[in-house]
């Protein structure tokens, strides 16, 4: 199933390489990797065996570059040939676009050609693709070597559908573009007839929700920069504990008596308990002054709340400390 | 359904980036990846200039499928979240709808309960709209005629020996 992605103006094709174990299939993409430019391809995956064998698949990036409009992508899969690995063949092959058909031209293997051509469209079958609307290429490997069977024989055996067909030689490179030629062009018009629905647009932008602009390959990169760093410092941090702890920190009552609090310089005045009004002066000026805390945000209200909590438990402690002292002193 | 295109337009990208980015900074993840099941990347969101999306985008519906398979030889229909931890970054993979995965990378900033809770949320209104996406697809403009031509000569180009 082929994507189109109308945003970023990208589509993008999944080509998968079909075949019996040492077919050639992940020579085909090695020799792929190694021959396009660095630029039109990635990282070549490979999930295989500690013998090298294809354990999951090999994936290949290749972006041929700006058609008609839309950067066009194909991704380039290959399935475990061996018998017992179907379950992971028959993953891969979810939402296939193209497949070529790998097939290993010595005599001794025509058996395991025409099983493993047989378990294909069994699993297309189950993965709900049908075998009349996919497109598929075989590809005659390893025709360098002594037995081969000849192409006429090949195709009476293999390709009773006369699907179009390749000779090559994976390890030397021959033939392997030519298959990937093929197959490429003959997905991309297998999409083009696939999407000829609805009212022509171009890709001019002539359509209501087209981009106009064709930027969507530029918006791609440059949104992760601009949408993240700003929602670290934005309060999106704060929504849990809005208005948990804040009412905990509330019951701290207001100073007993905040008129005493503008004469720091009563000490003069003993009359009315100096001590109070001097230990009452950094308690008292603490919390009065910040607001209500509904009116914060959580954080800060915490943040603000906290110590005063600390500093009222002190300054009543030692009131009492003080007030037994002047008291003693006093009383004396 | 599998032989289906899946188009989606300029307007449903962007509602898909502002749920997906809404939800990072919610989560405190540090990415997120919208990804088909067939291993094509569909949009992302947060920090992934270090990241080969492409490459992770075919290997996260891998182990998905993978992962289904799993779940149906042990009798479950679908595993719905996958969850690896690393040392300093985790994934948290689950399914949107019918075709889609979400994929949100985190930290130690945050916590597999955040993420899951808003990946949880986020699922359902991913898929909702993708369903109207889906729908939509017939009135997806034509490619343009010459398309498949003008490919030719492009692939020439690129593949050659």
């Amino acid at each position: 199933m082929v994507t189109i992605n109308y945003a970023f103006r990208e589509i993008s094709c999944k080509i998968v390489y079909y075949g019996p174990g040492l077919s050639g299939k992940t020579t085909n993409l090695q020799y792929v990797h190694e021959r396009v430019p660095a630029k039109s391809r990635g990282d070549l995956i490979s999930l295989a065996t500690e013998a090298d064998r294809t354990l999951y698949f090999d994936f290949l990036p290749i972006s041929v570059g700006d058609i008609a409009g839309f950067a066009t992508k194909f991704q380039l899969y290959t399935v475990p040939g061996q018998v017992f690995y179907n379950a992971t063949r028959k993953l891969v092959l979810r939402g296939v676009d193209g497949i070529v058909f790998v097939a290993d031209s010595q005599r001794s293997k025509m058996d395991e050609n025409v099983e493993s051509l047989t378990n294909m469209y069994e699993n297309l079958k189950e993965n709900g693709i049908d075998i009349n609307d996919m497109p598929i290429v075989i590809q005659y490997n390893k025709r360098d070597l002594p037995d081969v069977v000849p192409i006429e024989e090949l195709e009476r055996e293999l390709n009773p559908h006369q699907y179009p067909y390749t000779e090559a030689v994976a390890v030397k490179g021959s033939g392997v573009f030519d298959t990937l030629k093929r197959i490429t062009k003959i997905v991309l018009e297998h999409t083009k007839k696939k999407t000829s629905v609805g009212s022509p647009a171009g890709q001019t932008g002539g359509s209501e929700d087209e981009p106009v602009g064709v930027t969507g390959g530029a918006s791609l990169s440059s949104t992760p920069v601009s949408g993240i760093p700003t929602e670290t410092s934005s309060p999106a941090t704060a929504p849990k504990p809005d208005s948990g702890p804040v009412p905990r920190m509330r019951p701290v009552p207001p100073p007993e008596q905040p008129a005493a609090q503008p004469q720091p310089t009563e000490h003069a005045t003993p009359v009315q308990s100096p001590v109070d009004t001097a230990m009452e002066a950094p308690a008292a000026s603490t919390p009065s002054s910040p607001p209500p805390p509904s009116s914060q945000p959580s954080t800060s209200a915490r943040a603000i709340y906290a110590p005063q909590r600390s500093l009222r438990v002190r300054s009543r402690k030692h009131r009492s400390l003080f007030s037994r002292l002047f008291g003693w002193l006093f009383g004396r | 359904m599998s032989s289906q295109s899946f188009v989606l337009m300029e307007e449903q990208i962007d509602q898909i980036n502002a749920i997906i980015l809404r939800m990072i900074k919610k989560a405190e993840a540090k990415c997120a990846l919208l990804v088909d099941k067939d291993g094509h990347l569909i949009t992302r969101q947060g920090f992934t200039q270090s990241l080969d999306t492409t490459a992770l985008s075919a290997l996260l519906a891998g182990s998905f499928a993978s992962t289904k398979e799993i779940a149906r030889l042990v009798g479950e229909p679908e595993f719905s979240v996958l969850f690896h931890q690393g040392h300093k970054d985790h994934i948290h993979i689950s399914l949107v709808g019918e075709r889609c995965i979400l994929a949100i990378v985190f930290d130690d900033r945050t916590t597999i309960g955040m993420v899951r809770l808003y990946a949880k949320e986020t699922s359902d209104k991913l898929k909702e709209l993708l369903t109207r996406a889906q729908a939509d697809n017939n009135n997806a403009p034509e490619l343009d005629p010459q398309f498949a031509e003008s490919a030719g000569s492009k692939i020439d180009d690129v593949f050659k020996d």
